[in-house]
């Protein structure tokens, strides 16, 4: 139900796809979880919990089908792979400032999490159509499953909007998630770039300010009653 | 009023609050709420949380204390790094890049929780946090306090002679980049295990190993002249931040460094190198901690030591150390990494408001284990549960499940501060059944099986089954230090002893939770429980009750202990 990750260009980053839908799928989860605590019913409750252990295991399928082609040798298995729960956050999948629920009404959330799944099981056929590499059937048989799964959530979040908003319409809301996605995507394909460009400003704030904080002195607080130290003072 | 201490931006954020009269009413970590393990931003929902429960306002607290000073943390490796590196480092560039995420922008985010314009905020010095952390809960000077972390405001290990709550001398430290908790990272690193979270495989793994690459290894961190010195060819923190060792670590243990997310079982190909790699780092580590412990009782003359910091979390050191002729008391606080440093934090809040010097709190360990005020969810658990006991028969119900060998979870009332579960978020089990504690650390929590599970006894047979260090006493009451297994018992509980025969053991009363399940299992012939955290490993601890349902749903586990009751699960969600 996160943001949708990219999908690789043919042949390329196999490995670093599966790794960003691990974290998209962990994200779903935390997202799922956080509405489940803010349900007033406990069927919906439970409900959310049922969807949220989903998204976990998906997460934890993706990280096993990484885990696979490692192990098959399958592309050059990068440290950074290595699963690192906040990356959810690094990796923007999760917005530090808020989960979904405490940023939209209700309406909006169902008309996010509607056009996502839909667009996830896109993205997730697009994957096995360009991809030579899954070749276990395991890893096979997971991907078919989450698959399966992504629908169901879809469907679900359909029905639940049709009940609480009969008068409104969700084409429209998923026209709308798929502008946001090409936009989030152009970002992702430019990041290299942009980051290029970020990193020649950066070098020149150093060559500017690095020797004026090789001046500043930091305090050395030896033989000091720390307890006496200006406690209003950052440095 | 309130004394409001945070602790964030670098790994595991919290927030602590102490009261009027000195006692810590809550503490919460970020991870808890928002199921991100390690979560280091802005603990904005712990924040809510006690803003929600204590009705906090800028009319109410007193102070709030940031557990560090912000700029001298973030110049002070920047600086190094300037100094060390080519002007395109990695390192120096991440660091510019990420001023803007690091905690010079604490009041910035604190400021959209709370209105700080009436309300004075503080910076305590990183390592003070830590030192008044273990104070907060011994409050019977003095002492010497001994600091070792990875890194914070300039230094990564500090000795401190607290003589008083109000006069804590700072006579030595090793600044960035000496430090004996990097070395460990490092180590961690190298063996695929992620840093801050891993540390604690490395030392299980490490008993499992011989010590072959210790003569090596102690070239590169070495305790000479009252110095601690690091060689940094064979460390990359200095330079990058994509790993931790260099090529020259790897060229030293002439192995490659092993994939991380690949799990190491006992008995594979390499087990036995990386074992080794464990235990020569785990030997290079107590033995620079025995030098420091050993300079700080020459500087100070003191045999009652406070020690802090994430390597205070190395319970296996830790025993060590107790044995050093010299130390009377080791006192270590439930929570030493830098998320425990909140409470630090709140403390030094609190202190600066007090004129008396020679004022003594009366916080104990004994009263300051379970701070809060968490509230059961109540009813909605009937949906997915049958309720099989209600909460004054509950305790006598689950020891008889326990009896017959089932694995009971908790979630009872306030959760613990630190990261060893004490029984309100703890998976327990018989102790005396070995097989049924393989399967609940292997099967159950997914961890390896060279990762101890800790027991839980009763004060009152504690001795009878294991040999207890008098420095250590207060260690075992939150699971910081390990004790030896007496011979004649070791059969009855291999399940809870590690494979260098020591077991990490809580001793608690008969007032606690624990206590008072251990009490009724007397009947039983059972005398231990196995205690272990309720979470699957890479999760954080359990906090609430939906928390709990979905985690008693990944681990296959059927019943849940309560406040309200004791609950069974109708059904299995698939996972």
């Amino acid at each position: 139900m996160s943001y949708i990750p990219h999908s690789p260009r043919e042949g390329k980053d196999l490995l670093g796809t599966l790794n960003e839908f691990a974290y998209a799928e962990y994200g779903s989860f935390l997202e799922i979880l956080a509405l489940a605590k803010k349900a007033k019913s406990s069927r919906r409750k439970f409900g959310f919990i049922k969807h949220a252990l989903d998204e976990y295991r998906h997460s934890s399928l993706f990280f096993k089908i990484l885990s696979n082609q490692a192990k098959r040798g399958v592309g050059k298995f990068k440290r950074e792979y290595r699963y690192f729960p906040q990356n959810v956050i690094i990796k923007g999948y999760v917005d530090k400032e808020g989960f979904l629920i405490e940023k939209l009404s209700l309406k909006k959330l169902l008309e996010f999490v509607y056009a996502n799944e839909l667009m996830v099981k896109e993205t997730f056929d697009r994957l096995k159509k360009i991809n030579s590499i899954i070749q276990d059937e395991e890893s096979i048989n997971i991907l078919n499953s989450i698959m399966k799964d992504e629908l169901d959530h879809h469907g679900q979040a359909k029905k639940l909007y049709e009940i609480k908003f009969p008068d409104s319409k969700l084409q429209f809301a998923l026209k709308k998630e798929r502008i946001k996605r090409n936009f989030r995507l152009i970002n992702f394909h430019n990041i290299k770039f942009l980051n290029k460009i970020f990193d020649l400003i950066i070098n020149f704030f150093i060559s500017c300010f690095g020797k004026i904080i090789n001046l500043i002195t930091v305090p050395d607080s030896k033989n000091e009653n720390l307890m006496t130290l200006d406690p209003q003072s950052v440095i | 009023m309130f004394y409001l201490g945070i602790s964030a931006y670098y790994h595991d954020s919290s927030v602590a609050l102490i009261d009027d009269e000195g006692s810590l009413v809550d503490f919460k970590k970020e991870e808890w709420l928002s199921r991100i393990k390690g979560d280091k931003t802005f603990p904005r929902l712990a924040l809510q949380e006690l803003i929600n429960s204590f009705s906090l306002s800028d009319e109410n607290i007193k102070f709030i204390t940031f557990y560090e000073k912000p700029v001298r943390s973030w110049i002070s490796v920047l600086k190094h790094s300037i100094k060390n590196n080519p002007l395109s480092n990695d390192l120096t560039r991440n660091y510019f890049k990420n001023a803007w995420n690091s905690s010079m922008r604490f009041q910035m985010d604190l400021s959209k929780y709370i209105k700080i314009k009436k309300i004075p905020i503080l910076y305590s010095d990183h390592h003070l946090s830590h030192t008044l952390s273990t104070l907060y809960y011994y409050n019977d000077f003095p002492y010497v306090s001994v600091v070792v972390d990875g890194y914070g405001d300039k230094y990564c290990t500090s000795i401190h002679h607290v003589k008083s709550n109000k006069e804590i001398i700072n006579l030595w430290n090793s600044e960035y980049p000496n430090s004996l908790g990097l070395f460990y990272s490092a180590i961690t690193d190298f063996l695929g295990f992620s840093i801050n979270e891993g540390e604690y495989k490395v030392m299980g793994l490490a008993s499992f190993g011989q010590p072959k690459y210790y003569e090596n290894l102690k070239k590169t961190i070495k305790f000479e002249d009252n110095k601690l010195i690091t060689d940094t060819k064979y460390y990359d923190y200095i330079r990058r931040t994509d790993r931790s060792f260099s090529d020259q670590l790897t060229n030293l243990f002439e192995i490659e460094p092993r994939l991380p997310d690949i799990s190491l079982e006992i008995g594979e190909k390499k087990f036995q190198v990386y074992a080794d790699i464990a235990a020569s780092a785990q030997k290079v580590l107590e033995e620079l901690l025995f030098s420091i412990f050993q300079y700080a009782y020459n500087l100070t003359k003191e045999k009652k030591f406070l020690f802090s910091g994430g390597v205070a979390m190395n319970s296996a050191a830790v025993r060590k150390c107790s044995k050093l002729k010299f130390i009377n008391q080791l006192n270590i606080s439930p929570s030493s990494g830098d998320s425990g440093a909140a409470i630090g934090a709140s403390y030094f809040g609190f202190l600066s408001e007090k004129k008396n010097n020679n004022f003594v709190s009366k916080n104990n360990i004994k009263n300051s284990l379970y701070p809060g005020k968490f509230k059961p969810e109540g009813n909605f658990l009937e949906f997915g549960f049958d309720k099989i006991a209600d909460a004054d028969t509950s305790l006598n119900e689950t020891s008889i499940l326990i009896a017959n060998n089932e694995i009971i979870a908790t979630c009872y009332g306030n959760i613990e501060t630190g990261p060893r579960a004490l029984g309100h978020r703890s998976l327990i089990c018989n102790a005396h059944n070995s097989d049924l504690v393989k399967k609940l650390s292997t099967e159950i929590k997914k961890r390896s099986l060279f990762i101890p599970t800790a027991p839980t006894i009763l004060k009152e047979y504690a001795e009878k089954y294991f040999y207890l260090e008098n420095s250590l006493m207060n260690c075992y009451m939150h699971m910081t230090a390990t004790a030896t297994p007496k011979a004649e018992v070791m059969k009855n509980i291999r399940g809870v002893v590690h494979i260098d025969n020591t077991s990490r053991i809580q001793i608690c009363n008969e007032t606690h939770l624990l206590g008072k399940i251990l009490s009724n299992l007397k009947k039983f012939d059972i005398y231990l429980i196995a205690n272990t955290s309720f979470n699957i490993s890479s999760d954080p601890m359990v906090y609430d009750e939906i928390d709990a349902v979905v985690a008693l749903h990944k681990m296959k586990i059927k019943y849940l202990l309560t406040e309200n009751g004791l609950f069974k699960k109708k059904f299995e969600i698939k996972v």
